[in-house]
């Protein structure tokens, strides 16, 4: 009642002053922590709609009608403070932190917690950190922001899904990757795309409508999330109103992106010398010729020209948000336009937001968050997705591998292609390469299109004080259209005759919560939050579509055009539900002791009957020693003023197996045009999830009065129940799908752990007026062993596209480590290269090969087999960065601001497969390194000597040890520049704050990897084949140049 | 009072249809559950044609075996250096973990366990088949099952004929596999392997129809006479050339004009560019692998991705014109009808034109043909010291039909098989009889282009054992 008279009397107040006269009243707000601005503070004329926000050094300027006293200064994790304006024309305002909840508010799994009094693991990234950056995913923003969090960018190509692991590898089976909750609803996650334009559905959430975004990572943090929280959950909170004056944001930025770090191939001239000497060498006619342009001129073409390009990008942002006592509101749309290095590749998308929250009594409240995006990506084939790295028409390796002396164009303006869908060999006598790329960006196109719903409504009542009801309802509808058009002139549609096939997925998901949550407190120093629910989620996967052959003429360009065929192509009908219950109880003694207990039962459609439901738990400990008066009173307590202890247990699971993994199945097709069915799945009732016991001890501490803040944590994951596609031998004839053999069936029966530690600092380093320095650092290591698998002496090996096998899993190494033959530089008596057996015993034997010669000879000449992997590899590894990290400097000098956000990785191996391609002698262009063959009069040269068509000396043929690199680097992720205009110039523009700023995305590289870039991974998420580089392209540097406006 | 009663029925809420049952049990809606698979006659007839599909897949019968077998020899020239397409295998340097070694493996042993399952399901079916149908049906599976094991071992073991079968042939599995168990299998010998697919095709031979009923199901599933036929391949394999002559005479009248006196007519066509044209199903065809727009072999798998040039194909492989058979002096260029599979092409290669339609590869694929058959008991008839004038017309039947003119005279013996082998790589190129041939005779594999010959016993005489069958099998064992 009281606050229904105060609100009538803001109301009449407001109505009161409309036709007032009014002043100008500026001042500054600071912390009295530390005695610095504190930006973004609300500002408001008390009992007036008149207010402001304070800008990045805590200044303000507000309009001050006639009548006001007062001011109400108001910010998250400080109390508000009431201020009288009396005269001044200038009012100082300290603000102090707000001792009733211990600082920051983080959100954790149903509900938000103080930060002090957190136990389990989890980081925060603020959304400020996600704005700017010239990225389509936020996902992709953390990269380097967070301890135990490894972000790898696997390749070049726009919205692309980054390698996400929350302290290591989890699965190897199943995903890895973490679980995604938007506003309390878990989305989708994965490339949606059916084609080569990839589609991480995530970039459907617009940076810039992100408030924060917490990472879940021990077990007490994620056993809430149970049977799905295995591989870390991430939780995004996106913006909501605050009371307080309306306020609007203006977010943009314009940019050019380019690829750096191409490689240095043979030009034409180099290209024909060592072509034709490999031709002599094997005994052959010389077959390179020069080809003379319509000018006389040798033709030289940079394949890469062809390929690659400068894109431009743009993003515009515009949040409007504002609220009253009983209504907030955040109101958001967004444009972003992005071109990538590739040409053909772009990226488009469009959103809008709006978020409510509305007290409809004291006791209800009920809210709204609805999101709609609207995502356009598209690709050519750029062969550097998941299982696209052999693809001769991958963009990755055209340049690489196509002939240098041949042109683009013949003079007549047409194609350079040959009737045999091959790039036109010129003068040369044989292949000269697979394809040529300029037909296929020329007439191919491929889109993966989104239209996303997102959304939520919630009510939540108070029934008795403490104790609240809240009900969420949330639908996450995702509709995915994929396009393709292969033109039949070249490429892939070549085979086909052209080629267009569109599908259309649709994905339906509704999600109930239901919880019961009380908080109550037990005399002075007793705090008890006790947390039941149940959620209850189902998800529907449609996909239907057909393909279309032979086209009829090449004037069609689209499925809807003449062919002469049409087939189905796509489908998928499939469903699952999840149904669980859930509770948490948190204990606070004395600010003092913190316990936190969590539990959860899951039951999951895809499991067989008995085997539905799991349990999990997880639970912590905190103890907050500089409470005690020991502390505060030992003289330790001046440096460091906060201290925390904090112990953690748990059990979780991963429940990422496919919708009927359990049941025996038979699929069908067709014999002639009869209908079969095919066994195609082995039944399996015993699978269940997998369980990863998590152990975590770590401290949480604050000195120098917060100007430091810090953790360090010990982690411990043992991952067990592991599910293992067991390999059986191919002559069982267990299918592998509906046309494949060597099938495998999934087991829960491995294990494997992760540890190590993580440790992330925030330095207020330099706090004077004019200068500023702010420094974050996060260190983790990692260190991942595979502790069983189905049997002893058991191996995984995993394929890179199907092809090459290089990645190898077995117990007492880490998860996907490399699996090659052991090779010995280059033999300088005969230019071969030097490969090592291993005899019976163990013992090296070193054998050479000579191509087409007298191929596998001891050093002594004597015949010999040819050395494989499984008799004769070695493992080398980890494929996972063992240690890395972020360094995230700013530095501010009056009004200027200088950002550089350093990110760190190595300890880890890659398979540099793209280097035995860069050195193949087939037709295929070659790395200028190739000049230093061994010749008679270079007998020290460091390639092998050239032998035509010789594709096992340098690793074509299997894996060798040649090929192996450290994967160590150090990348300047972000540099920026900005200026933010004076408070005296912003308020003649009657705006609260603007800054300019420039940056470059991907700046420097430092690393001594040979390969395009060391983040690379050509098998995308694939837990157990990470690190191997195999023609894809690396990542683009992007420049840009923005603005932040506030009003 | 009142807030009891309000916690009460928050909670009743809150776990009231907080669980649906029939949401935690799906039925796929697009597949079948192994438990009704064999419930109607309907399904059974659709899990047997899952057989034939999975036997014709283009990884094998529809297409790579029958190219592997070819490209071996010296009847091509690879165009495209690509991995994906045969590179290895045609310049011998295949590795065990090459994929076409471990593709044709797995994809062979998925029809055989198939077949298995198939076997064992209608055995234990009551009352849906009629006891006649239910044999018809498990002999048509074993036919399936000989025929897998056949191409297994022309591949992954030594021929018969070195050593009357005592080589290590393949892991005999002839009961279902449907679990984590039994990995672990030893090789049985060639011999006995042979033995087998003997049992499995006499079996079929007792108790498959006279005929399917139509031209179309008389090419593309087994009847009595498609086992008799295969038995004349198998005994050719074995050399027991006794066998293929009794076997081949169940087919075969003892004179001109040669057909099959029982079962479907089988007879050589006229016009032999008639058995290559739709719709495929003269009596010529024994057993074809059938395709349509909707059933193609797939990518870089049909006979004619390989063969045929853009763009009909992707033109893996041309003619070998300097040692290959259409530069052999027994072929006549001029005068014969099969030099109409000879196509030159713009880039200066000529390309085999006997499987033409492209980019879609709809031409069957030639599993088994009557002329083979001619030819087997031509062979066998010389070889086993019967009638040489019977085998001379019988190449003659064969090769007149194409050459008019061109009828061998007064030959016998070794120069009479050398003929008929000749012939033989005429009539068959690109259906994947080449290697058979040069290995079930012992010879060398002639060289081609920059490729050496390979001596008979070497090393890559035959092809490496599939490197996944020696990891997960531990009683496998390596070829070399």
């Amino acid at each position: 009642m009281k606050k229904a008279l105060l609100l009538m009397f803001l109301v009449l107040a407001v109505g009161m002053t409309v036709q007032a006269q009014s002043r100008m009243v500026n001042g500054k707000v600071i912390s009295s922590e530390d005695r610095s601005g504190i930006p973004g503070v609300n500002v408001l004329v008390r009992g007036t709609s008149s207010g402001t926000v304070t800008d990045l050094d805590g200044s303000f300027s507000v309009n001050v009608p006639q009548g006001a006293t007062e001011l109400t200064i108001s910010f998250v994790g400080f109390s508000t403070k009431n201020v009288t304006i009396g005269n001044r024309d200038f009012v100082d305002v300290t603000l102090d932190p707000d001792v009733a909840t211990l600082g920051e508010v983080v959100v954790v799994g149903y509900g938000a917690q103080s930060k002090k009094t957190v136990t389990g693991a989890i980081s925060s990234v603020s959304g400020e950190q996600l704005l700017n950056v010239p990225v389509q995913s936020f996902d992709q923003a953390l990269q380097g922001k967070v301890a135990g969090v490894n972000i790898v960018t696997p390749n070049g190509v726009l919205n692309n899904r980054p390698v996400i692991r929350v302290r290591g590898v989890n699965s190897l089976s199943l995903s890895s990757y973490p679980l995604i909750v938007v506003d309390g609803v878990p989305t989708y996650t994965g490339d949606l795309s059916g084609n080569s334009a990839a589609n991480n559905p995530l970039a459907n959430i617009n940076p810039a409508d992100i408030q924060s975004v917490e990472i879940l990572k021990d077990a007490s943090a994620t056993a809430i999330y149970g049977s799905r929280a295995s591989n870390g959950v991430i939780l995004v909170t996106t913006k909501r109103g605050q009371e307080g004056a309306s306020r609007i944001t203006y977010d943009s930025w314009v940019g050019v992106t380019e690829p750096v770090r191409l490689f240095d191939l043979l030009n034409a001239e180099e290209y024909m010398t060592i072509k034709n000497e490999a031709r002599r060498n094997a005994g052959q006619d010389d077959a390179f010729f020069p080809y003379l342009d319509a000018n006389g001129n040798v033709v030289d073409t940079n394949w890469y020209n062809e390929v690659m390009r400068k894109g431009l990008g743009q993003s515009h942002n515009l949040g409007i948000t504002g609220g009253n006592a009983r209504t907030n509101y955040y109101f958001s749309t967004g444009y972003t336009s992005q071109e990538g290095m590739i040409k053909g590749n772009d990226f488009e998308r469009m959103t809008g937001r709006l978020n409510i929250d509305h007290k409809v009594f004291d006791r209800f409240k009920v809210g709204a968050t609805m999101n709609y995006t609207n995502t356009v990506n598209r690709a050519p084939n750029t062969g550097s997705l998941p299982g696209q790295g052999f693809n001769t028409s991958g963009l990755g390796r055209i340049p690489l591998i196509s002939a240098p002396n041949v042109p683009v164009f013949l003079p007549d303006g047409s194609y350079n292609i040959t009737p045999n869908n091959q790039l036109g060999q010129g003068n040369n006598l044989v292949q000269s390469g697979f394809v040529n790329p300029a037909p296929i960006l020329d007439l191919n196109r491929m889109s993966s299109v989104n239209n996303h719903l997102m959304g939520s409504v919630y009510g939540d009542v108070e029934i008795i004080e403490g104790l609240n009801f809240r009900s969420t309802y949330g639908i996450d509808r995702l509709t995915v259209e994929d396009q393709t058009f292969y033109t039949s002139l070249h490429g892939d549609g070549f085979g086909s005759g052209g080629l267009a096939a569109n599908t259309f997925r649709t994905l339906n998901r509704w999600n109930l919560q239901n919880t019961l949550n009380y908080g109550t407190s037990f005399g002075e120093n007793i705090d008890f939050n006790f947390l039941v629910g149940n959620e209850q989620q189902y998800t529907q996967d449609e996909r239907w579509g057909a393909q279309r052959t032979v086209i009829a003429d090449s004037f069609f360009e689209s499925y809807q055009g003449n062919f002469t065929t049409i087939v189905p192509t796509g489908n998928i009908q499939s469903e699952n539900y999840l149904v669980s219950f859930f509770s948490r109880a948190n204990f606070n003694f004395y600010n003092k002791f913190l316990v936190s207990l969590n539990a959860r039962r899951d039951g999951y459609s895809a499991f067989a009957a008995g085997n539905k439901f799991g349990n999990f738990y997880g639970g912590s400990l905190g103890y907050i020693m500089s409470e005690e008066s020991f502390w505060k009173n030992s003289s330790i307590s001046r440096t460091v003023n906060y201290f925390r202890l904090r112990t953690s247990y748990g059990l979780v699971g991963n429940n990422g197996v496919g919708n009927f993994a359990s049941s025996g199945l038979y699929g069908t097709g067709l014999y002639g045009s009869d209908p079969t069915i095919l066994y195609s799945q082995p039944s399996n009732p015993a699978l269940a999830w997998e369980t990863s016991k998590k152990t975590d001890h770590g401290i949480n501490f604050g000195a120098l009065g917060d100007r430091i803040e810090g953790e360090i944590t010990w982690y411990h994951n043992l991952v067990d129940g592991l599910i293992l596609p067991v390999p059986q031998a191919p002559s069982k004839g267990v299918p592998g799908g509906v046309m494949t053999g060597s099938g495998s069936i999934d087991t829960n029966i491995g294990s494997m752990v992760n540890k190590g530690i993580e440790m992330a600092i925030t330095y207020k380093a330099i706090s004077r007026p004019n200068f500023k320095w702010d420094v974050s650092f996060n260190f983790s290591t990692l260190r991942n062993e595979v502790l069983s698998l189905e049997a002893e002496g058991s191996q995984i090996l995993s394929a890179t596209a199907g092809l090459e096998t290089v990645n190898i899993t077995k117990v007492g190494e880490s998860v996907g480590s490399l699996y090659v033959v052991e090779t010995r530089g280059v033999n300088p008596d005969n230019g071969r290269r030097i490969f090592v057996k291993r005899g019976p015993a163990g013992e090296e034997i070193l054998v050479q090969y000579d191509h087409l010669g007298t191929r596998w000879t001891t050093l002594d000449g004597q015949p010999t087999t040819q050395p494989t992997q499984n008799a004769d590899g070695i493992i080398m590894g980890p494929t996972i960065p063992t240690w890395f990290g972020g360094i995230d400097n700013t530095f501010r000098f009056k009004n200027f601001d200088v950002g550089v956000f350093i990110q760190y990785s190595g300890g880890n191996y890659i398979y540099n497969g793209t280097k035995a391609g860069l050195r193949d002698m087939r037709f295929w262009n070659n790395h200028r390194d190739v000049l230093d063959r061994w010749t008679p009069e270079n007998p020290n040269g460091s390639i092998p000597r050239v032998v035509y068509t010789d594709n096992i000396s340098n690793g074509s043929a299997f894996p060798i040890s040649e090929n192996v690199e450290k994967g160590d680097f150090l990348r300047v992720r972000n540099l920026s520049l900005g200026y933010t205009l004076p408070s005296h110039v912003t308020q003649r523009m009657r705006i609260s704050n603007a800054r300019f700023y420039g940056q470059v995305q991907n700046a420097f590289l430092l690393t001594k990897y040979s390969g395009s870039d060391p983040e690379i991974s050509t098998n995308g998420n694939t837990p157990s084949a990470a690190g191997v580089d195999r023609n894809s392209l690396g990542q683009a540097r992007v420049y840009t140049f923005g603005v932040n406006i506030g009003i | 009072m009142k807030n009891i009663i309000q916690v009460l029925l928050v909670g009743g809420l809150l776990f009231a249809s907080s669980c649906n049952e029939d949401l935690l049990s799906p039925i796929p809606p697009t597949t079948f559950s192994e438990a009704v698979v064999f419930d109607t006659p309907e399904r059974i007839q659709q899990t047997l044609n899952g057989l034939y599909s999975t036997m014709i897949n283009g990884q094998f019968y529809g297409g790579r075996y029958q190219v592997y077998n070819d490209i071996r020899a010296e009847e091509f020239s690879n165009r495209t250096t690509n991995g994906v397409t045969g590179l290895a295998t045609w310049q011998h340097t295949v590795v065990s973990t090459t994929n076409e070694v471990e593709n044709l493996w797995s994809i062979a042993y998925l029809t055989i366990n198939r077949a298995n399952i198939f076997i064992d399901g209608v055995s234990k079916t009551t009352g849906i088949l009629e006891a006649e149908t239910a044999q018809n049906y498990i002999a048509q599976a074993r036919f399936i099952r000989g025929l897998s094991y056949f191409a297994l071992l022309q591949l992954y073991a030594q021929p018969y004929t070195s050593n009357n079968g005592a080589s290590p042939g393949l892991p005999l599995r002839l009961t279902p596999e449907l679990d984590n168990a039994n990995n672990d299998m030893p090789r049985a010998s060639v011999a006995e392997v042979y033995a087998q697919i003997i049992s499995d095709l006499n079996f079929a031979e007792t108790n498959l129809a006279l005929s399917n009923g139509s031209p179309y199901t008389n090419t593309t599933r087994a009847h009595r006479n498609t086992a008799i036929a295969l038995k004349t391949r198998v005994y050719m394999a074995m050399g027991q050339y006794g066998n293929v002559i009794t076997e081949a005479n169940k087919i075969v009248s003892a004179t001109a004009p040669f057909t099959a006196a029982s079962g479907v007519g089988h007879a050589l066509q006229d016009e032999i560019l008639d058995v290559f044209s739709p719709p495929y199903t003269t009596t010529e065809s024994i057993l074809s692998a059938p395709f349509t727009e909707l059933a193609l072999p797939g990518t870089q798998n049909g006979l004619g991705s390989y063969y045929n040039p853009g763009p009909r194909g992707i033109g893996d492989y041309s003619l070998n014109m300097t040692g290959g058979i259409f530069t052999n002096p027994a072929f006549s260029a001029a005068n014969d009808a099969r030099s109409a599979w000879m196509i030159a092409n713009t880039n200066g290669f000529t390309y085999l034109n006997k499987f033409p339609r492209g980019p879609q590869h709809l031409d069957f694929a030639p599993i088994l043909r009557y002329s083979e058959v001619l030819l087997n008991l031509a062979e066998a008839l010389v070889r086993d010291g019967g009638d040489q004038s019977r085998a001379l017309a019988l190449l003659n039947a064969v090769r007149t039909r194409s050459n008019e003119n061109g009828a061998y005279t007064g030959i016998s013996g070794q120069a009479l098989i050398d003929a008929i082998l000749t012939e033989r790589r005429i009539e068959f190129i690109g259906e994947g009889l080449r290697s058979f041939d040069l290995l079930r005779t012992g010879q060398d594999i002639p060289g081609k282009e920059n490729v050496g010959s390979v001596a008979k016993g070497s090393a890559n005489y035959i092809w490496p054992m599939s490197a996944n069958e020696l990891l997960f099998n531990k009683a496998m064992t390596p070829n070399n």
